[in-house]
């Protein structure tokens, strides 16, 4: 054990007597690292906020909508729409899903006193406002009635107020939706912005007046959302809706769906799948460049050993057997991958700190992605400094000692 | 009491092949080297001379014949074997002094140290600065080696030979790379060294140097051809002297 101390003070003194070099190869392992653990914390950050955004979308949410199939990259619309008669049919039948909205999602220009915005207006019940766990900053929600004799009210999200209404108190003043004149009643609470989708951007109006005003009196609704009982009912949710609409849409036993159900657990699954994907790629991406770290150590380390060809032959001479030169030239080739993958975990943190401030873009420094790039920079310093520590130890000590 | 044998070989042969081509670089090669000797080795390049200092060196094994090494048969051991009886029982010097570079002299000298695995040495510090006021560079322990003049590099490869209190010091052409000065400083240290009972075999092509030394062989075509005994030896204040006289044609 001293004896292996001493070894490893003789590759410590090796590695500080060129200092510059020993800087430049770890550059090779310091950038790999860092950038390790900065994608892979990237990609964890990513699916923090699309869960996020997700279990934000609502409680215990499902969504039913018609069946739609991707041809020649365009969505087409497969079954008959899901429509008044369905929700109508769900509300009066179904035991598992207490709360139920229909949803009419348009896109819309939405002007005001002070300015205007694109926006997409959104015609629903009084449900959706639980199901969706929103809550009211200012102003009341519409009522029940008012969704039956089609009120022109409307709640408007926080970025709508800013562009409509800068500085002002939006209740009770009015706005035009696409030339219908809407009386604001609400301000939702601020969900905040991030990610994907701004979750405020959003104006809210009952779906008859939607419906009746601006949907042109299509027929049929983009969805219907529902709340199920409870987290461990979604499931029963939803085949409960699937039987309830094969059973009203008249379907045979051997035939498809013509609609499909989404729950918050499969968008959940998806979009973890995504983003896990999206990960694993991006730390790939970079854990070529901790080989090419790697590759950059074997080089200096090949260089070294015929620099140091007559130091080598000397200390044979001396009396260092093989191993004690292969340990000094593998612990030579470690230690300058270890330290460069210390530096690059403090830099990939620093990194990430540095995106986090500049951005806002929240990325917590995954502990596994560390554990990844750390890890990866001491397998990479074993097996690339194995080759050279060994051409190393295997010299002829004459030869060695007369190299010039 | 009879002398201890520091070297005892016999019919020590080295073939070197090279494909179909064979090399004899020694030849039945029988010499006894005893306790407290100072011999030079001399002859031509080619005559097998760093061969013969390669095998006692034990950097090399004879193809044939038998080799004892201070009471060790040395020519059955193995690498490992080997490397222990290199930092035990030898202290090498090479002609270009071979220390590390940008190193302190006194880490150079503990160099041998590191390598022992018999746990003999307890302060390897002390023993280093011991042996640096052995050759008279108890001033320069601290000084790189780069910060040295070449007789004093030599003086710690020197030092850095008797460290670990070797059976044999071997120098291969120690003064090679040295002016006259140095190089009868560097063979008067043998003296010295010698006078204390030091055993020491030195290769040279340099007939004034060799004959500081007791005893001289000469190496022909991987032979001994001569072993005598110098009568006349030499000493740095005659060498020089001898240094001061013009060349005369």
């Amino acid at each position: 054990m001293r004896r292996f101390l001493k070894i490893f003070k003789v590759a410590f003194k090796s590695i500080n007597k060129n200092r510059t070099r020993s800087l430049l190869t770890m550059l090779g392992i310091i950038i790999g690292v860092a950038a390790v653990i900065m994608t892979i914390s990237a990609g964890e950050g990513a699916t923090l906020q699309v869960e996020n955004q997700i279990s934000g979308l609502g409680t215990n949410l499902l969504m039913i909508q018609t069946k739609s199939e991707h041809k020649a990259g365009i969505n087409v619309r497969m079954g008959r729409p899901i429509d008044e008669k369905d929700f109508d049919m769900l509300q009066k039948n179904s035991v598992w899903m207490p709360q139920l909205s229909p949803l009419v999602a348009i896109g819309a220009q939405a002007i005001g006193p002070s300015g205007y915005k694109s926006t997409m207006v959104y015609g629903v019940s009084y449900d959706y406002f639980y199901i969706t766990s929103r809550a009211i900053e200012s102003g009341s929600f519409f009522t029940e009635d008012d969704v039956r004799t089609a009120k022109k009210y409307c709640v408007i999200g926080e970025t709508i107020r800013e562009e409509l209404f800068p500085g002002e108190d939006p209740i009770g003043q009015q706005i035009r939706i696409d030339k219908v004149p809407f009386t604001v009643i609400g301000l939702l609470t601020e969900e905040g912005s991030g990610g994907m989708q701004d979750m405020d951007d959003i104006i809210i109006a009952p779906y008859t007046t939607v419906q009746n005003r601006l949907y042109g009196h299509q027929r049929g609704y983009t969805m219907i959302m529902a709340s199920a009982l409870s987290e461990d009912h979604i499931a029963d949710a939803e085949m409960e809706a699937t039987e309830l609409l094969r059973e009203s849409h008249k379907i045979k036993d051997e035939d498809e769906d013509d609609f499909e159900i989404m729950t918050q657990i499969e968008l959940q699954e998806i979009t973890g799948n995504i983003t896990g994907i999206l990960t694993i790629l991006l730390g790939a991406v970079a854990s070529i460049s901790l080989l090419v770290g790697g590759i950059g150590i074997m080089n200096i380390m090949l260089v070294s050993v015929t620099e140091r060809t007559r130091e080598i032959g000397t200390r044979l001479a001396i009396g260092a057997r093989e191993s004690d030169i292969l340990t000094q030239f593998l612990i030579e080739a470690v230690v300058l991958s270890l330290v460069g993958g210390l530096l690059g975990v403090l830099f990939g943190i620093i990194g990430n700190q540095i995106i986090y401030k500049a951005t806002s873009f929240y990325i917590p420094t995954a502990i596994y992605s560390i554990l990844i790039g750390f890890g990866f920079a001491a397998f990479v310093g074993v097996t690339f400094g194995y080759f050279p520590a060994r051409k190393a130890a295997k010299l002829n000590p004459i030869d060695a000692l007369r190299y010039e | 009491m009879p002398l201890k044998k520091v070297i005892e070989t016999k019919k020590l042969s080295r073939v070197f092949k090279n494909g179909e081509i064979e090399v004899h670089a020694l030849t039945d090669v029988d010499m006894v080297i005893e306790e407290g000797e100072f011999v030079a080795i001399m002859g031509a390049s080619g005559s097998g001379k760093s061969t013969l200092l390669h095998i006692i060196g034990c950097l090399d094994r004879a193809t044939s014949g038998e080799y004892d090494l201070d009471g060790v048969r040395v020519n059955t051991l193995n690498k490992n074997q080997l490397a222990d009886v290199r930092n035990q029982k030898i202290g090498f010097i090479f002609q270009s002094y071979n220390l590390l570079s940008r190193t302190t002299a006194l880490e150079n000298v503990e160099l041998p140290l590191i390598y022992d695995r018999t746990g003999r040495f307890s302060n390897s510090k002390e023993l280093a600065k011991k042996a640096l006021e052995q050759v008279d560079l108890a001033d320069r322990i601290y000084h790189k080696t780069n910060e040295l003049s070449g007789g004093q590099q030599q003086r710690v490869a020197i030092a850095r030979a008797l460290v670990n209190n070797p059976a044999l010091i071997l120098a291969d052409e120690p003064t090679g790379n040295l002016d006259s000065k140095a190089s009868i400083d560097i063979a008067d240290l043998f003296v010295q060294l010698n006078n204390k009972g030091k055993t020491i075999v030195m290769i040279t092509h340099e007939p004034e140097i060799a004959q500081f030394a007791k005893r001289m062989l000469y190496l022909r075509d991987g032979r001994i051809i001569s072993d005598k005994i110098i009568e006349n030896r030499s000493t740095k204040a005659f060498a020089m002297k001898e240094l001061e006289k013009p060349i005369t044609p």
